[in-house]
């Protein structure tokens, strides 16, 4: 090979290896979960089709300016009797703009006393806090609450 | 992660009978959501988060969860529980590469 031809090999290898650090970049530019679940269907597999009803009696407790998005408390208590034939089956959190919506199902008893979750989560944008409460009637009520996120919690 | 570690706290310290008490259960545990990439390296790290956790109260079941990699590292998830009786409250929880790890604490109820 001659010296011309070696010089010019090298600048294309170079050319295509600068090339394509940048296109596998922008193919990752937004990256998802592979247990990713959109809002609607999330909501959509727990209810199974029934519409939650707004309710006060859902006390959803979210700091409406999140400065760190990767620990935002989150604290749902639902004013309801935990009887042995009444109670709260279920809590469940969201966070609508997530890659993956969902955060945390508890499945509670009537052992628990009281219905109360409370836990931390990420929240990568500004975005709806949802707290999801499935009676054992086969009622659901619904709270939410926009949290605006300074940092962003994801990735 | 190899090990996690599981602090039990129950509030307040002393209680009685039929009492409903918060319990807090903190997790030492990266919650990687395997989208994060390693700055020297460049490489995603592999997802590793909790999927479930179980708590026991002298052998019954009374609170399971399904968790996601939407909670934040070293997770602190608290709820209430009925004092019934002296024994012990267990909790179990499994990450997503199948470690499965116990802990336990004495529920010693005054009066």
């Amino acid at each position: 090979m001659k010296r011309r031809d070696f010089l010019k090999n090298l600048s294309l290898s170079a050319a295509t290896v600068a090339v394509i650090p940048t296109m596998s970049f922008a193919a990752d530019d937004k990256p998802k979960a592979s247990n990713a679940l959109a809002y609607k269907d999330a909501l959509a597999a727990i209810t199974g089709g029934k519409t939650p009803e707004p309710s006060e009696k859902v006390s959803l407790k979210v700091p409406e300016i999140a400065e760190n998005g990767a620990v935002v408390p989150v604290t749902v208590e639902i004013d309801y009797p935990m009887t042995d034939s009444d109670y709260v089956k279920a809590i469940h959190i969201f966070a609508a703009k997530n890659g993956n919506s969902r955060c945390i199902d508890a499945h509670l008893s009537p052992a628990n006393g009281k219905a109360m979750l409370s836990t931390r989560v990420k929240l990568g944008e500004t975005q709806e806090v949802i707290a999801l409460a499935e009676l054992s009637n086969g009622n659901f009520l619904i709270a939410s609450q926009s949290v605006k996120v300074t940092i962003g919690g994801c990735g | 992660m190899s090990k996690s570690k599981t602090l039990i706290k129950i509030k307040p310290n002393t209680y009685k009978n039929g009492d409903v008490v918060k319990v807090s259960f903190m997790v030492m545990h990266p919650m990687e959501t395997g989208l994060r990439k390693d700055k020297k390296t460049g490489e995603v790290i592999p997802a590793d988060y909790i999927k479930s956790a179980k708590f026991e109260y002298n052998g019954k079941v009374f609170t399971t969860m399904n968790i996601w990699e939407t909670l934040s590292v070293n997770p602190v998830i608290t709820t209430y529980m009925t004092i019934d009786g002296a024994g012990s409250l267990k909790v179990t929880f499994t990450d997503s590469k199948g470690t499965v790890e116990e802990s336990s604490e004495e529920i010693k109820p005054k009066g």
